[in-house]
């Protein structure tokens, strides 16, 4: 059984014919297919497939960043929350009866190995800790890329269904009832640089 | 007439930015426009839609979300997560407060416009309190995992509707808590995809209105929790939702640029139950409409292909007449170019950049319509880069082109042109007057010897410019009884005697700059000035008004000219007055004193004072028949109003020397290729 349907499908892989792209409007059913030769079709069905593989490749990409991302932002927050290494072990070798300088100092040295901070704001207050305050530049930066990127993804993302300028807009000229070139051809007359700029003689009554 | 070589000029790349929020001011007449570069406009309805405010963008500013509240207050918020107040009369950022929620995504004031509430990235609905001279932050609602796209107040203030992804929730305003939680992608077969709840609207009756990313429209009960109704409008994503005041009427905006009219209709002839129908469908935008507003009269769009769409709805209007046109605005309604006539150099205000040009020339003559030949190519001279992320307010060059200046929100730039042989060296003019900025326009007198700089609450500063490359502040004009709006516009006349000013309060104060004083102030009139300029031998004043009114007020004189009286009169005709932008530019022609030449976006008019006004009953624009005509049939049929439609869009037009025009277009097709990519649009067979 398993081998009859191996061969069904290799009978039906045959009887495909041409990609669907390339078939005329289904109008006229009872006339034959368009003729397209194997090449063309081919080449279609190749660049199809490429398209395909780099929209997926784009999207695996865009995840991969994101997860990245994620991670990154993980981390940063797990470094905020913990305090230094040293400290730690500082504190825990440290008596319990120790001076505020000193713990002071401790906290002092080690808050430069923090990173990516721009502005500090330190308050004394009773016990042997000291409060710290940090406005971190880099996270609201990371969180408006996030935001940007998601804006991005569902907006142009691989199942957004976006066409390229010329061909949005050559669809125009298509459509219209004077039909015309696709729009990087129309209007060709005036050159490259020429297209900038043209004298006109006028008259005025 | 006349003769005239046009050069006609297609160099100015400007693109202009994605219209991004609409916000309609309840009971103001006004429209708050927001565009992807961080811009907010603000539009006058009344004033036949002028543009009559602008405050430039920003490079880290995003506004995802515009509101009015407290009457006449302008609130902002974006992806920086930070909500801005704008001040409306010194066209700036008044104070921005950090909602601490990281971006947020929306913002909408309640029905009494005293409280804002944001929705925010980490998924949490912040209140705020609308307090004179700022915002308070008064309490987060519920907080719950999934950004808040959007939001809404019941009116009754008592509710907001929050739509999430995949969710929309329902807030007790009182408690804090959530009360309704919905998922709205229930009934979707085979979902692999996220449903994203673009936009929500809350009415009194009880239902939500929600529009997701699989292109519905759908209303829900929020208390039974039950979906009402679904229209599934497009297969692409329906961006924007806006309510009318009744209730009665909907306008969505999709992904494609379609936009859609819902409104509610008795289910058969005289039954009270009424049903949301599908009315019209509008095909103004090519991209994206990512904002919708819904005036007591008309719909409005703004996509993402930088075009504002006014549509008056006809059950509304009680004429058919142009009231009930519709509005198409691409560019902005004032001038980016300047252009300096006798060193025949343009320059172009972009939102980071200037560029100065030199025009190119050509030898020959020709017949109407024929293109000569060039024999000098234009050139790009100078490219000034902006520094820093704040966006340019003004520009100008000099009559003579050896001085350029700028001004962004916080700085003020003059920059010194050398022209040797083929070369161009510039220098920037160090240690410049401390001046209150931003300046909101530039103007250099016809010597090149000062420059007028337009400055907040009715203020106008005189700066003398000296040679090497130095500058001196000479004088400020302040109007007699003081203004708290800023000075949009400036003319000076070509003898170097008189400036005019006007401010945002539509006044046109006229100063003498031999004695420093104020000369005298134009009557009043009920609408916006466009544009102005005084003439070079009469010293006379031409005003054009948003409503396209023209009026010639005479300077020594202190009072309008018979001319103006008469075409006052004899009323402009109906074509002229249905015009649909504003003029933005007025100059004349030194050889012949009886000419005003003026342009709008569509049209370029020489207007000849020594000729009869057309009436209603003649045809306005009459060039080309006037063309076909025998000499003395067409010497019957001239009247005043000379217009050519050739050139357009027009962005400017001016006079170089009595036989050369320059015109300045911006094809719309070359805007269009340069925006974020439209969605594809399936044509079976092709």
């Amino acid at each position: 059984a398993v081998a009859r349907r191996r061969r069904q499908k290799a009978a039906g892989r045959g009887k495909r014919g041409p990609p669907a792209a390339l078939l005329s409007p289904p109008s006229s059913e009872d006339e034959a297919p368009e003729e397209v030769s194997f090449g063309v079709a081919k080449e279609a069905a190749e660049t199809q497939r490429k398209l395909v593989g780099e929209a997926v490749r784009r999207h695996r990409e865009l995840l991969r960043e994101k997860r990245r991302r994620r991670q990154e932002l993980f981390a940063e927050q797990k470094k905020r929350k913990l305090l230094p290494e040293a400290l730690l072990q500082e504190l825990a070798a440290a008596p319990t009866d120790r001076t505020d300088c000193l713990v002071l100092s401790v906290v002092l040295g080690s808050i430069t190995m923090l990173q990516g901070f721009t502005s500090l704001y330190l308050t004394r207050s009773k016990g042997n800790y000291t409060a710290v305050c940090l406005k971190d530049q880099s996270i609201t930066g990371l969180h408006q890329q996030l935001a940007k990127d998601f804006l991005n993804t569902h907006l142009y993302g691989p199942d957004a269904n976006r066409a390229q300028a010329n061909d949005f807009f050559s669809l125009e000229n298509k459509k219209n009832p004077v039909k015309k070139a696709a729009v990087q051809f129309v209007d060709k007359s005036w050159g490259e640089y020429k297209q900038l700029c043209r004298y006109y003689f006028m008259h005025m009554w | 007439m006349g003769e005239f070589e046009v050069h006609r000029v297609r160099f100015f790349g400007l693109v202009p930015a994605g219209v991004r929020c609409l916000a309609c001011q309840p009971r103001g007449g006004r429209l708050a426009l927001a565009r992807t570069d961080g811009a907010v406009e603000v539009y006058n309805f009344a004033a036949n839609y002028f543009q009559e405010k602008v405050i430039p963008g920003h490079e880290t500013r995003s506004v995802e979300a515009l509101c009015w509240a407290a009457g006449d207050r302008l609130f902002g918020a974006g992806l920086s997560g930070e909500i801005t107040e704008y001040d409306l009369a010194l066209l700036c950022v008044a104070r921005s407060v950090d909602g601490c929620g990281g971006p947020i995504w929306s913002m909408a004031a309640n029905s009494s416009g005293t409280q804002l509430a944001i929705g925010c990235e980490d998924g949490s609905v912040k209140l705020f309190q609308v307090v004179p001279g700022g915002i308070q932050f008064e309490r987060n609602l519920d907080r719950r995992k999934g950004r808040i796209l959007c939001l809404s107040w019941h009116p009754s203030d008592t509710h907001i509707a929050a739509g999430s992804i995949d969710f929309l929730r329902v807030f007790d305003v009182c408690s804090g808590q959530t009360v309704q939680r919905i998922m709205v992608n229930y009934h979707v077969l085979k979902v692999r995809r996220e449903c994203i709840v673009w936009s929500i609207a809350f009415l009194s009756s009880g239902t939500v209105i929600t529009s997701d990313s699989f292109g519905r429209v759908q209303f829900w009960d929020w208390q039974r929790g039950t979906l009402m109704e679904s229209h599934t409008v497009s297969t692409s994503a329906v961006l924007s939702l806006a309510v009318s005041e009744k209730e009665d009427s909907i306008i969505v905006g999709t992904s494609t640029g379609a936009t859609y009219q819902f409104q509610l209709l008795p289910v058969k002839m005289g039954s009270l139950e009424k049903r949301w129908v599908r009315t019209k469908p509008f095909q103004h935008h090519t991209h994206d409409v990512r904002a919708v507003a819904h005036s007591s009269t008309a719909l409005i769009s703004g996509g993402l292909d930088a075009q504002l769409v006014i549509r008056p709805l006809m059950e509304k209007m009680q004429k058919k007449g142009y009231d009930a046109a519709l509005r198409k605005f691409t560019f902005p309604h004032r001038r980016l170019v300047s252009c300096a006539r006798k060193a025949r150099l343009l320059l172009f205000q972009f939102s980071q950049h200037l560029e100065l040009w030199r025009l190119g020339s050509t030898d020959e003559t020709g017949k109407d319509g024929e293109v000569l030949p060039l024999c000098r190519m234009p050139e790009h001279l100078v490219q000034l880069k902006s520094k820093g992320p704040e966006h340019i307010y003004c520009s100008c060059v000099s009559p003579c082109g050896s001085w350029v200046a700028y001004s962004t929100a916080s700085r003020f730039h003059l920059y010194r042109v050398q022209y040797e042989g083929d070369g161009v060296s510039i220098k920037k003019v160090p240690k410049v007057p401390k001046l209150l900025l931003p300046a909101y326009q530039l103007q250099f007198s016809s010597d090149s010897g000062s420059l007028f700089v337009a400055s907040a609450r009715g203020s106008v500063h005189v700066l003398q410019l000296l040679e090497p490359g130095g500058c001196k502040h000479l004088h400020t004009f302040r109007p007699p009884s003081g203004s708290p709006e800023a000075v949009y516009l400036l003319a000076s006349s070509a003898d170097g005697h008189w400036l005019a000013a006007v401010g945002g309060d539509w006044a046109i104060h006229i100063y003498d700059l031999k004695c420093f004083k104020h000369h005298c102030t134009v009557p009043t009139y009920s609408c916006a000035v466009t544009a102005l300029a005084i003439h070079p031998i009469t010293n006379n004043l031409v005003i054009a008004y948003s409503d396209q009114q023209l009026f010639e007020f005479s300077i020594p004189e202190k009072q309008y000219t018979a001319w103006s009286r008469m075409v006052q009169n004899c009323g402009l005709h109906r074509v002229w007055l249905e015009r649909d932008s504003p003029i933005t530019h007025i100059t004349f022609n030194p050889k012949n004193p009886s000419h005003i030449l003026l342009h709008d976006i569509y049209m370029f008019c020489v207007l000849d004072k020594s000729l009869p006004l057309p009436d209603n009953s003649a045809l306005l624009m009459n060039q080309s028949t006037l063309k076909q005509l025998p000499e003395t049939a067409r010497q019957r049929q001239l009247h005043a109003f000379k217009i050519c439609k050739k050139f357009q869009p027009l962005l400017f037009a001016d006079l170089l020397d009595e036989n050369c025009l320059v015109m300045v277009e911006r094809p719309i097709m070359d805007i269009k290729t340069q925006l974020p990519l439209p969605i594809q649009q399936k044509k079976f067979g092709t």
